[in-house]
């Protein structure tokens, strides 16, 4: 029998309507709606008193408008949010490593290594809510389990500002009446089918044997049967467990300008690098992905001498794939990403002699970095150089 | 050609020569050994054209002088698998008998032509040192060389002579170990030359004896070494050796002295809970001892408490890999060893007298 995990999932509140409101004090307590307002414009997060309205996020932008006449529409600076969810982030790693992100506002935290340390796991959700509030002015919405479904299950109980625990006794009780949809991975769709088929809560999954259950759903039987019965046995993986980091980006319309995907390439492999040097990690090999507007996607991989975090390290590979790319035929594109794989730890350990252009490299890279975390994204820029 | 050979002697002088033989080349000469008989006996040549090797063998009686170039691999094999206490070897032509009790071989060799000339030790010696000494001082250090590293010419330990005294250093950026010992030199010339890994390595499998001299000249960008038995050359590794002298540390003001044995053994065990070699054990000395820290988050934690013979200044806690810390005190030969600190993110100081120094770079313990 395995020791029963602590399991944290922190979900910030209105997370993007929340930077805002706490930039613009003026639309403290108004509907507000965060996101593109353009004809492919979708909301990316509904402050509460939108939510009112039946705003969500994901909602095209202009359907929430229809419902919420008086909303304000705002797009938020990406540096914002970037700025916030790394303080967020700085918060939930100080209390373990084990930190698995699962967007910019929302994380699964294993604190079963922690509880002896830092007091109870409710203890330290407490403490993170707080400490969230008190320094950045927001808040957040603690799930704490002894798995992640369940923990995911707990944050959204008591939105916003709550604090929900489901302890193993409190499994019997919370879940059977729950509606499917609640189901972790199952959308809309699937709950109309299963609706059909009868099954309307997760009690009317876990009234049903193991064997019913392969009968009726196949592949799917098993899932139900150990979600409909509160178990789920995934690890909290942090990104330094993880294969690759990435990041890419798909534009409101095609872009033709190669100098401008090739700076937003460069955006990304800086926010790459910074990734790495946050994680202790230095990567062997760069990917560059590349999707046209017909959705046809190509990747071109490449190979560093040394492993490496430094951005013009990265930036050396990643440019010649560009390049490489370009001067073969360059096309729209409507989606640009790198991604730093053959990822290595130990970063930690230090040089005993100084290389003097990787040194300078670091301290560019330490320093950009810093101003990055203090100011954005915007705060700060490399230039691409010329397409050679 | 036509020697008798004693098998073992034989056996023992070709699995050296083995180690120089190049593994792949396309050139079939420097895949071979050369024979040489002579009044004097038997003596196996080999190179891969950066270090080549000349070996005298052991209990052999020549009968026909001569030369002749065999498949290093094979003769090996052979020379191994025989059951004789004698083997001959005979050869005409191209073509070498190796012939038993029991067996006959005819092995097809290359024209002894296509052997390269390999350097010969002529001349004085710059210095000499006694295979016990020259042996302490590569096998304390060489294991600090890097593995696979282009960047400064560190895939290499450097020698350097100043009258009497020889300093050997290796160092793979992270960290250096350097020996101290004394040689006899016959020129005043001070000397210094960075030699490959591979050269060093076989040099230390020709000494038997802890007394015999070793010849030492280096010369045209080249190291020779001679034994009575034995010379071996091989080319320097070019470029600079990074400045060593300015990473010893001289100011640490955090001193300890430890019993070898139970810092190995704390090192060890702290080792077992950190996931990657290169993830540190924290340590924390103070004058009431030295307690190491290590943790895998998904694994747990270790906490090992160490005596301290001695501990001088304020307490310090620093991060090292532990593999790093275990290669140096692994060729330690002293019971004790001392500890020189000065900061968290500053280099740290093993030493064992004045003859043995390691430096070593922390880990950032964030």
């Amino acid at each position: 029998m395995p020791t029963i995990r602590a399991i944290l999932h922190v979900d910030m509140d209105a997370f993007f309507a929340s930077v805002v409101q706490h930039d613009q004090p003026e639309l403290r307590g108004r509907p507000v709606l965060t996101g593109h307002d353009g004809p492919r414009g979708v909301v990316s997060a509904a402050s509460y008193e939108a939510r009112e309205f039946g705003c969500r996020s994901a909602m095209p932008m202009a359907q929430a408008k229809r419902l919420c006449p008086d909303a304000v529409v705002v797009k938020v600076p990406g540096e914002r949010i970037r700025h916030f969810s790394a303080a967020v982030f700085e918060v939930l790693q100080s209390v373990t490593p084990l930190v698995e992100p699962m967007s910019v506002d929302e994380a699964f935290l294993d604190v079963t290594g922690s509880v002896r340390l830092l007091g109870g796991a409710v203890t330290i959700a407490k403490d993170i809510r707080k400490r969230i509030q008190d320094e950045l002015g927001l808040t957040a919405s603690v799930g704490v389990s002894f798995n992640k479904f369940l923990a995911k299950l707990a944050s959204d109980m008591d939105k916003p500002d709550g604090l929900t625990v489901i302890a193993p006794g409190d499994v019997s009780r919370v879940l059977p009446g729950l509606a499917i949809e609640r189901m972790w991975g199952v959308g809309p769709a699937t709950a109309k089918r299963l609706r059909t088929r009868g099954v309307r809560t997760f009690g009317d999954l876990s009234a049903m044997t193991r064997k019913e259950l392969d009968q009726r759903f196949g592949k799917h039987g098993l899932r139900f049967y150990r979600l409909s019965r509160g178990l789920d046995d995934r690890p909290v993986t942090p990104d330094h467990g993880a294969k690759s980091i990435g990041q890419e980006q798909t534009f409101d319309s095609d872009v033709a300008e190669r100098e401008h995907v090739r700076s937003v390439l460069l955006g990304q492999v800086q926010q790459v690098g910074r990734r790495l040097r946050k994680q202790a990690l230095r990567a062997r090999g760069v990917t560059v992905k590349i999707r046209y507007g017909d959705f046809q996607t190509i990747t071109r991989s490449g190979t560093l001498d040394r492993a490496s975090d430094l951005t013009d390290e990265l930036w050396g590979v990643a440019r010649g794939l560009f390049d490489d790319w370009a001067r073969a035929g360059f096309a729209p594109v409507r989606l640009i990403g790198v991604s730093a794989d053959r990822l290595e730890e130990g970063g930690g350990q230090m040089d005993l002699f100084a290389d003097p252009k990787r040194q300078k490299r670091r301290m560019l890279d330490k320093a950009i970095d810093v101003i990055q975390d203090r100011f954005g994204v915007q705060g700060v820029r490399r230039g691409p150089g010329r397409l050679r | 050609m036509k020697v008798i050979c004693d098998r073992g002697a034989l056996v023992e002088s070709l699995n050296v020569i083995g180690g120089v033989v190049a593994a792949r080349t396309p050139r079939a000469a420097l895949t071979c050994v050369k024979l040489s008989a002579g009044p004097d006996g038997l003596s196996l040549s080999a190179t891969d054209g950066e270090i080549s090797l000349r070996l005298g063998t052991a209990r052999v009686e020549t009968s026909e002088p001569g030369e002749a170039l065999v498949p290093a691999d094979k003769l090996q094999q052979i020379v191994r698998e025989s059951i004789d206490p004698t083997l001959t070897l005979h050869t005409e032509q191209d073509v070498a008998h190796i012939t038993g009790q029991d067996s006959k071989f005819k092995v097809f060799g290359q024209p002894v032509a296509d052997f390269p000339a390999i350097p010969q030790f002529k001349g004085d010696a710059d210095f000499e040192v006694t295979a016990g000494e020259l042996h302490r001082l590569i096998a304390m250090t060489i294991f600090a060389t890097a593995r696979e590293n282009s960047r400064y010419a560190i895939n290499g330990v450097l020698l350097e002579r100043d009258k009497k005294k020889l300093v050997v250093v290796a160092t793979d950026g992270h960290r250096l170990a350097l020996a101290k010992g004394t040689c006899k030199p016959a020129t005043d010339e001070a000397a210094s030359a960075i030699v490959p890994t591979k050269a060093l390595n076989l040099l230390l499998r020709l000494f038997d004896d802890a007394d015999q001299t070793v010849r030492v000249k280096i010369a045209d960008n080249q190291i020779l070494f001679a034994t009575d038995q034995a010379e071996l050359s091989s080319n320097l590794v070019e470029g600079n050796f990074p400045p060593y002298k300015d990473v010893v540390p001289k100011d640490g003001d955090k001193k300890a002295a430890l019993s070898t044995d139970l810092f190995i053994s704390g090192v060890r065990r702290a080792a077992l809970l950190t996931n990657e070699e290169s993830k540190g054990v924290r340590m924390a000395f103070a004058p009431d001892g030295l307690t190491l820290r290590s943790r895998a988050p998904e694994m747990g934690e270790a906490e090992i408490n160490v005596d301290l013979a001695e501990f001088v200044g304020e307490p310090i806690e620093i991060g090292f890999n532990p593999g790093y810390l275990l290669d140096a005190l692994k060729v330690v030969d002293e019971n004790q060893v001392h500890l020189e600190f000065k900061a968290p993110n500053k280099p740290g100081v093993l030493r064992t007298g004045p003859n043995f120094l390691y430096v070593i770079m922390p880990v950032n313990l964030q």
